[in-house]
């Protein structure tokens, strides 16, 4: 546990030296929310396929997964940036283990996510006018805290994997492109062109998004959900044994 | 408790080739070929050898960044790969990298290491103040560690190791980018901290370094183990070897030529002064010099045994 709480110390010291970092970690899906939500609903309306949604209420859970997936890329960057310069190495000789590490990293994060998301739900209910399914309030936050940790642990194959920044870069910037405009994130995938509606289906970001919706507004079908729900939770679990097994190799 | 704090049997550390996009994989290479040692507690412990004989893959496993690929290795009695955890808790590392904070200031970083110790808050301050004085860190203590340039990113990251008392301390190549000032007193303190009973492993490429610093020396090279002892038991293993230094009043004529009918290993001339090192035994040695003095006026004469670094070059050589 001392060990947790110290990966917490550090991670917390490094963000708490800059504001403009304490800033982004906890206002960043709400800014989001309030220029491209705000935006694209005042230029598109609602969704065409769901009516009676406006686009700041669907959009809303999609700035809460990308929130999860933006936190685990930035601390995979983080992590590359650690190993880069050493000290990444020097950590794992300090007294704790490999699991000790990684927990304490993906708790940071989880606390960077749930502070965010409590944040944009509740400035951005209150700006909005959206209104939340207080009920399923549990669920969002499950669902939050299993999303940021499963792409934590996907991003970390790739921070162990690759030695190189500028490919680091590279593949950071298509997995960006593809998981985020593939998905339901941003609009709902019915009405999509055959072939890219079968890549948002089969992406885990949809999955993630799709429960993150029905916890938000109730929008979804109960059985579709259970199934995507399930299916993350796997991809989030394998993620994270593979995660492990390359931080062994380290 | 076992009496040794560092403990290798038969280890061997065989990285895969690696696999080309489109060609065949790499032949495997043996970092570590079959190694046994031990070392007492409180030993500075010296690992030489030249680049690639595998000394930074050596530290790396009994640090538990890397696991061997067969043999033993234990620190203070455990095994690094059964229980790494325990291994953790009796080591501290400087690692070759210049492992720091970027993003925090000096002081924080000291504060951040001491909490992975499990360091109290009040020890804690203490020992980064300690740490701070004794590595000249004041004018810089809150500043962040990504402006300071490499060499004072470097006594921070050498300055931790002395706030912990770990049984063992790893040293890779720990006074790159220092002053001599400054590595001069690192290594006082380093002495200090095995006249405790801390043992320190180290590897350097600076045979002065280890020559002043070591009680034990391991010399490496392409993975095995090619001499070990104390910098004497060394020096036998090449006693015939002399350096020899003149310095005349005025370089003689013809010198050159006859410094070369000696067959030198190694020789120089710079101004009046003439250096040379002669694989022969000392009385041949002395017989040169003779020869040599005959030829003008000579202000100096130094002749001396082996220096670790020629006592390396040869052993490598060989090997």
């Amino acid at each position: 546990m001392s060990a947790i709480s110290a990966i917490l110390y550090r991670e917390g010291k490094i963000r708490a030296t800059n504001m403009i970092f304490v800033f982004w970690d906890f206002f960043y899906p709400l800014c989001y929310l309030l220029v491209f939500g705000v935006s694209m609903s005042a230029a598109l309306g609602a969704p065409v396929s769901i009516p009676g949604v406006n686009y700041n209420s669907f959009f809303l859970a999609g700035v809460l997964g990308m929130a999860s997936f933006g936190i685990a890329s930035n601390s995979s960057w983080s992590f590359f940036m650690d190993r880069d310069n050493g000290i990444f190495y020097e950590m794992l000789t300090y007294p704790m283990s490999r699991a000790e590490y990684l927990l304490g990293k993906v708790a940071f994060n989880l606390f960077i996510a749930v502070s965010q998301a409590l944040i944009t739900l509740g400035l951005g209910a209150w700006l909005l006018g959206i209104r939340l399914r207080l009920d399923f309030l549990p669920l969002l936050f499950v669902t939050v805290i299993v999303g940021t940790a499963g792409w934590f642990f996907f991003y970390t194959i790739f921070a162990l994997r690759i030695r190189r920044n500028d490919v680091f870069n590279g593949v950071t910037s298509v997995l960006y492109f593809v998981f985020l405009l593939a998905s339901s994130m941003f609009y709902p995938i019915d009405p999509l062109p055959r072939g890219l509606r079968t890549v948002a289906l089969c992406n885990p970001i949809t999955w993630e998004v799709d429960v993150l919706r029905y916890a938000t507004i109730g929008y979804g079908h109960a059985p579709k959900l259970a199934l995507e729900a399930a299916a993350f939770t796997v991809f989030a679990a394998i993620c994270f044994a593979i995660a492990v097994r390359g931080l062994h190799k380290e | 408790m076992s009496t040794y704090a560092l403990e290798v049997e038969n280890l061997v550390k065989v990285y895969r080739g690696r696999r080309s996009l489109f060609g065949p994989r790499s032949e495997p290479v043996r970092a570590v070929d079959g190694l046994s040692f031990q070392v007492p507690r409180g030993a500075i412990f010296g690992l030489l050898g030249p680049n690639g004989a595998g000394k930074t893959t050596l530290l790396k496993i009994l640090a538990t960044l890397r696991a061997p690929t067969s043999g033993q290795a234990r620190i203070g009695g455990i095994d690094v790969v059964a229980q790494p955890l325990g291994v953790r808790r009796h080591i501290c590392m400087v690692l070759q990298e210049t492992a720091v904070e970027l993003f925090l200031s000096v002081r924080d970083n000291f504060l951040t290491f001491a909490k992975f110790h499990g360091l109290d808050r009040q020890v804690a301050a203490k020992r980064a103040a300690e740490a701070i004085a004794l590595f000249d860190l004041g004018a810089e203590a809150e500043r962040k560690v990504q402006d300071l340039s490499g060499g004072y990113k470097r006594r921070v990251q050498v300055a931790k190791v002395f706030m912990v008392h770990t049984p063992v301390l790893f040293l890779d190549e720990f006074s790159t980018g220092m002053d001599p000032i400054l590595k001069r007193a690192v290594m006082d303190s380093l002495r200090k901290e095995a006249a405790r009973g801390r043992t320190i492993v180290l590897t350097t490429q600076i045979l002065s370094e280890a020559e002043e610093l070591c009680d034990d020396i391991l010399i490496l090279d392409k993975g095995r183990q090619i001499a070990r002892g104390d910098l004497n038991a060394l020096k036998l293993l090449t006693q015939s070897v002399s350096e020899i230094v003149i310095t005349f009043d005025e370089l003689p004529q013809g010198i050159a030529p006859a410094i070369a009918a000696l067959q030198p290993w190694q020789s120089k001339i710079a101004g009046s002064t003439v250096e040379l090192v002669l694989k022969t035994e000392e009385a041949q040695a002395l017989e040169a010099v003779s020869a040599l003095a005959k030829m003008g006026r000579v202000l100096r004469v130094e002749i001396g045994g082996a220096s670790l670094e020629d006592i390396f070059v040869e052993l490598t050589k060989k090997n």
